[in-house]
This record gives C-alpha cells, sequence and structure tokens, in this order.
C-alpha cells in the first residue's frame, strides 16, 4: 500500500504494508532514526511521538491507522534541537545513556502543552516511560524548570 | 420361589443383554468394504484441518498426530491417542470400518468406549465420504510414529469405559447432518462444517452435569450460546449485539476466521489454535458459509451505545492514584486507544467487545495475565499481539484495570475481584499444582 503521511508538517511517501508499525515506517523507510525502539510492545515509550496531538507509541501503532494524522516526532520538535527542553536536557545534564530520552522529550513537550503547570503528579502520570539509566528525578526538574522558564 | 426364579432370569438376561450392549461392536456404512477409497493428499488433509485433529492428537515438540496430549477430564486426566499408521501404537490396523466407529460413534475396534473429551457426538454429522478421505489421509499421508503415548491416570474401578455407554445412550446422536431443505447450500455447508468437523460446540456450548454439550444444532436453544472451559469463556457464537456476533457482518465473520482478526477482534486463547491449525486453512467459500450460518442463529438484544465520557475522563486526567483508569491509561491505552476504539483490523477494540463485555471475565484476566500467543496468518506471524501482564501487574491492580474496562464507554459487566485474579493466576503457572489441564483444544 502507498500512503502520504505527513510527518513535521511535510508529506512522505511510503510504501508498506498496512500492519506496519510506524516505527518502522520511521526509522527504516524514512531513515529518520532519532525514534528509538525499546520494547515493541507499548510498554517503555522510547518510541514516542506525537499523533494528532497525543503522545503515542509507535511501535504499535499500524501505519494504515496513521494515515493523514499529523505526526511529529523528535525531529521535527524544533528545527535547531533549541526546544526549551531540549536546551534544559544539555543544561542539566539529564539524559544519561540517552536511549529513552527522545521518547521522554516528546512526552513532555505533550504534557507542557497541555498543562503549563503540572504537578509531580501529573508528571508522573503522563511521563510513563521507562529510563534502564533512572534519570527520573533530573527528568521531573527539568520538566518543573521548563515550566517556569515557559510561563515566563 | 417362582418369582424369584423368574426375577432371577431376568435379571441375567437384562445383564447379559445390557454387556452385549454396552460392549458391542456398532455397525458402520463401511462394513464389508474390502478396499478403501483412495484420494489425493489435498482432499484428507482438508478434512482434517477442518476437523483440527492435530488439535488434541499432537504435544507442541511432538510429532504430528503421534498424540500424547494431557486432558483433563472430570475422573482424571487422559492422553489423546497416536492416531498415525503405526500398527502397534496407532491406528495402522484398522479398517475403515473401524476408523469410522471410533471417529463417529466412539468405539474401538476391541469395543472399548472413547472418552467423549473426542468430540466424537459432533463428528458423528461427518458425511460417509469425509470419514473415508480422513481415513485414506491418516493411512496414507501421515508418517507412522512408532511411539507409545503415556498411561492414564484415572484409577479403577473409575477407569472402567463400559459405563460411558450409558453417557452415549443419554446424550449421543446419530446420524449425519441432514441439509436444511428451506435454507440455501451456502448455509447448509456453514451448517455441516459448524456442527460437524469444525465441533465449534465443544467450546462454545456450555456443558451440563455430564460434561455433555447442551446441544449439537440450532434446534437446541443452547447451541453455541458461549461456554466456559478451562479458563476461558468462549463467547457466544449467535446473532445477539456485542454478547455475540450481531454487530459482524458476515464477511467480517468469515474474515476473522481467514486471516484471525478484523475491526472487531483478534483471535486469542483456544481459538488462537483453532486458528492456526484450522481456519486459517479453509478456502473462503467454506468461510463464507460458516459466516452465514452463524449469522442466522438468534442471539440476546443490547442496549449498548458508545458512551464518550469515558474518554474525556482520561484524557482530563480525571480519576483516582492507582484507579483502574490510571492503570488503563498507561498499560492499555497506548494499544486499545484512550477512546477504546482500537486501531482498525490491527488492536482490538475494547468499548463494546464480546470480550470485554463478557458474562465470566475468565478471558479477560487470562489473557491479561499471559498475554496472547503467536496467530499466524497467511504464514507470516502477527505484527501485535497482546503482551502478559503476569509479572508487572499484581492481582489487584489486574482486577481494578478490568473493572475499569468492563465499565468503560457504554460497556456494562460485573466487576473482577483480585481474589478471581489469583485463582486464575495459580491455575495459569505452570509451576503450581492446581494448574488446568485442558480438557478441550
Ligand atoms: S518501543 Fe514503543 S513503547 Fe517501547
Ligand atoms: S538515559 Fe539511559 S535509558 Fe534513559
Amino acid at each position: 500500500m502507498s500512503y502520504t503521511l505527513t510527518i513535521n508538517g511535510e508529506p512522505h511517501e511510503v510504501d508498506a504494508a498496512p500492519e506496519t508499525p510506524l516505527l518502522w515506517v520511521l526509522r527504516d523507510h524514512l531513515g529518520m532514526t532519532g525514534t528509538k525502539y525499546g520494547c515493541g510492545i507499548a510498554q517503555c515509550g522510547a518510541c514516542t511521538v506525537h499523533i494528532d496531538g497525543q503522545a503515542l507509541r509507535s511501535c504499535n501503532l499500524p501505519v494504515d491507522a496513521v494515515a493523514g494524522a499529523d505526526i511529529r516526532t523528535i525531529e521535527g520538535l524544533d528545527q535547531d534541537g533549541e526546544h526549551v527542553l531540549q536546551k534544559l536536557w544539555v543544561e542539566m545534564n539529564v539524559a544519561q545513556c540517552g536511549y529513552c530520552q527522545s521518547g521522554m522529550l516528546m512526552a513532555a513537550a505533550r504534557l507542557l502543552e497541555d498543562n503549563p503547570d503540572p504537578s509531580d503528579r501529573d508528571i508522573d502520570l503522563r511521563i510513563d516511560n521507562i529510563c534502564r539509566c533512572g534519570t527520573y528525578p533530573r527528568v521531573r526538574e527539568a520538566i518543573h524548570r521548563a515550566a517556569e522558564i515557559m510561563r515566563g | 420361589m417362582k418369582t424369584f426364579r423368574i426375577l432371577l432370569v431376568a435379571l441375567i438376561v437384562v445383564i447379559v443383554v445390557g454387556w452385549w450392549y454396552v460392549t458391542r461392536i456398532p455397525s458402520s456404512p463401511f462394513d464389508g468394504v474390502a478396499q478403501a477409497p483412495t484420494f489425493t493428499l489435498e482432499e484428507g488433509e482438508y478434512v482434517a484441518r477442518a476437523a483440527d485433529c492435530v488439535a488434541c492428537h499432537s504435544t507442541e515438540d511432538g510429532k504430528p498426530f503421534a498424540g500424547g496430549l494431557e486432558m483433563g477430564t472430570p475422573l482424571g486426566s487422559i492422553f489423546a491417542t497416536n492416531i498415525t499408521p503405526d500398527p502397534v501404537h496407532g491406528i495402522g490396523n484398522y479398517t475403515l470400518a473401524q476408523f469410522d466407529n471410533a471417529v463417529r460413534r466412539g468405539v474401538l475396534p476391541d469395543g472399548t468406549r472413547i472418552y467423549p473429551a473426542m468430540p466424537y457426538p459432533s463428528y458423528a454429522k461427518l458425511t460417509d465420504e469425509d470419514v473415508a478421505k480422513l481415513y485414506d489421509y491418516f493411512m496414507h499421508h501421515v508418517e507412522p510414529v512408532a511411539e507409545p503415548i503415556p498411561e492414564s491416570d484415572i484409577p479403577w474401578p473409575l477407569s472402567i469405559r463400559w459405563p460411558l455407554e450409558a453417557w452415549n445412550v443419554a446424550f449421543y446422536r446419530s446420524g449425519t447432518y441432514q441439509p436444511d431443505p428451506a435454507q440455501d447450500d451456502l448455509w447448509n455447508r456453514g451448517a455441516y462444517l459448524v456442527q460437524g468437523a469444525g465441533h465449534c460446540g465443544s467450546c462454545h456450548t456450555p456443558r451440563g452435569f455430564a460434561i455433555q454439550e447442551r446441544g449439537y444444532d440450532e434446534g437446541d436453544a443452547a447451541f453455541l450460546t458461549g461456554g466456559l472451559l478451562d479458563g476461558w469463556y468462549a463467547p457466544p457464537l449467535r446473532n445477539g449485539a456485542v454478547s455475540g456476533l450481531g454487530n459482524w457482518s458476515e464477511d467480517e465473520i468469515a474474515a476473522f476466521l481467514r486471516t484471525g482478526r478484523n475491526r472487531h477482534g483478534v483471535v486469542f486463547g483456544s481459538m488462537m489454535e483453532a486458528f492456526n491449525n484450522s481456519t486459517a486453512f479453509m478456502t473462503d467459500d467454506d468461510l463464507q458459509g460458516i459466516a452465514r450460518y452463524l449469522a442466522s442463529l438468534p442471539g440476546e438484544s443490547s442496549n449498548w451505545e458508545y458512551d464518550a465520557s469515558t474518554t474525556d475522563m482520561l484524557l482530563a486526567g480525571d480519576f483516582a492514584e492507582g484507579s483502574g483508569a490510571e492503570i488503563y491509561l498507561q498499560r492499555c491505552s497506548y494499544c486499545h486507544g484512550r477512546d477504546g476504539l482500537g486501531r482498525g483490523e490491527f488492536l482490538p477494540p475494547l468499548a463494546g467487545a464480546a470480550s470485554a463485555v463478557a458474562p465470566h471475565a475468565d478471558s479477560a484476566i487470562n489473557l491479561v495475565l499471559n498475554g496472547a500467543g503467536r496467530v499466524v496468518s497467511g504464514g507470516v506471524p502477527d505484527s501485535y499481539r497482546m503482551p502478559p501482564f503476569r509479572i508487572p501487574l499484581n492481582d489487584r491492580e489486574i482486577a481494578e484495570v478490568l473493572t475499569f474496562i468492563r465499565s468503560a464507554w457504554g460497556n456494562d459487566a460485573s466487576a473482577v475481584t483480585a481474589e478471581q485474579v489469583a485463582d486464575l493466576r495459580e491455575r495459569t503457572d505452570p509451576m503450581s499444582d492446581r494448574v488446568i489441564v485442558l480438557q478441550m483444544r
């Protein structure tokens, strides 16, 4: 099947079986490897992308179900990698190995768009990504800091 | 004294006639047939697929049809037999008539009665031609395997077989399938497959006190109204909206049996095995026939209507910490959707799904604990599979999330308790001494 996917505002043509997970379309068909593969069963969040304004797990999204959706990946979070969260992530040394972090960033970005002043509980609820390195406290701190900056 | 003598004679007559009856070899239309007809490999294999013989007569690591699968009965465990053409351990010496008696009548060549774990009450409906095809297939196209099966652990005197003939008198109905002239050919073909080879009722018809199926065709009200067996609840296959197939079109029923999925659901549990071994190999015409027949069975009506307030609540994060809704959001929603509608035909919906509103939550609990097996369609394993939550979620959490799902989006099914989950957790743990021994596959 051929699909036209809107990713980070740009149309992309892909030819894939309808059940192909979006994650593989992104990584293998389009070479957008910023989105990571962790578990493949929608439990870890390494593959988080935005679909029509929701942070979802691309490893369990059949491409057929997202044709026509507005898809945003880590590559499109900010053109120059200068999103507030990305800058803070560097400044506050959030990442350890970094593998889970593009998913963390996508989930965090979405949370802040929905909720400019998240509590710890809001963060725990929405950032349910798994980090093998245990960076959770730094992720939480950086999100609070970003919220402050974004509120101005 | 005279009356006593008469009574004694009468008693002896009853015993002799009774003994003859319970051990006699029934007659078969193939009696005296010296030369069994031959067929192509494909013709015989197709009937064996439709009857799903391999499901019970093989073990996971064993050779095809060599038997050995442990099966539970109320009396103890029995083992499915070796039905390869090995003359010692298998059925290599069977004549066609003897084979027929085993398959359609439940009687071995020496007169021993077979436990009705073997669905011979369903196979009774097979045509003579299909029995002959099966015989040819097993005799000429299956590799003989010279391996014995384990001994049954049923103790004497419970292991005596002739009383099973009393079960036959009560529940067994002889006679091959008789087409209903009021219905079209497609319907009749479907009815034949469902009631006969397919033995769908083995799981989908509720069982009575003697584990008999409470109905063997559409004339019985309980036929295919859903059954609880081996830790799975097989839903009704009747035309009831939500509870059964009422919202499925005939094409969707056929697609489910052909590819293992449609927009309403995906095969899992025992049905996954029935799909992988049987329905996936059936022709489109036969599957359409099955669909036509099932769609014609009247079922329960339902006033289920999609209720979006659950979706809004999930999106707003408007629920208590540790609640079923929270667990759903974090563990389930990425696949089944915050709207409970799944993703097309690849990830099944939970809103208004038969599995989510079943009167018994056993299938849902089992599936959450143990995940789904591999669905193989067209030789390709599925891309999306329910993972097991046995380790990540405890009994209370599984009960909470299932209670939530069973009452979300308009679903209106009973709550699930942590005790129910604990029970199935133990009975599906291979290390447990309470592990379920399958009665049917
Ligand atoms: S890779 Fe998608 S959630 Fe883990
Ligand atoms: S930083 Fe290593 S997995 Fe999260």
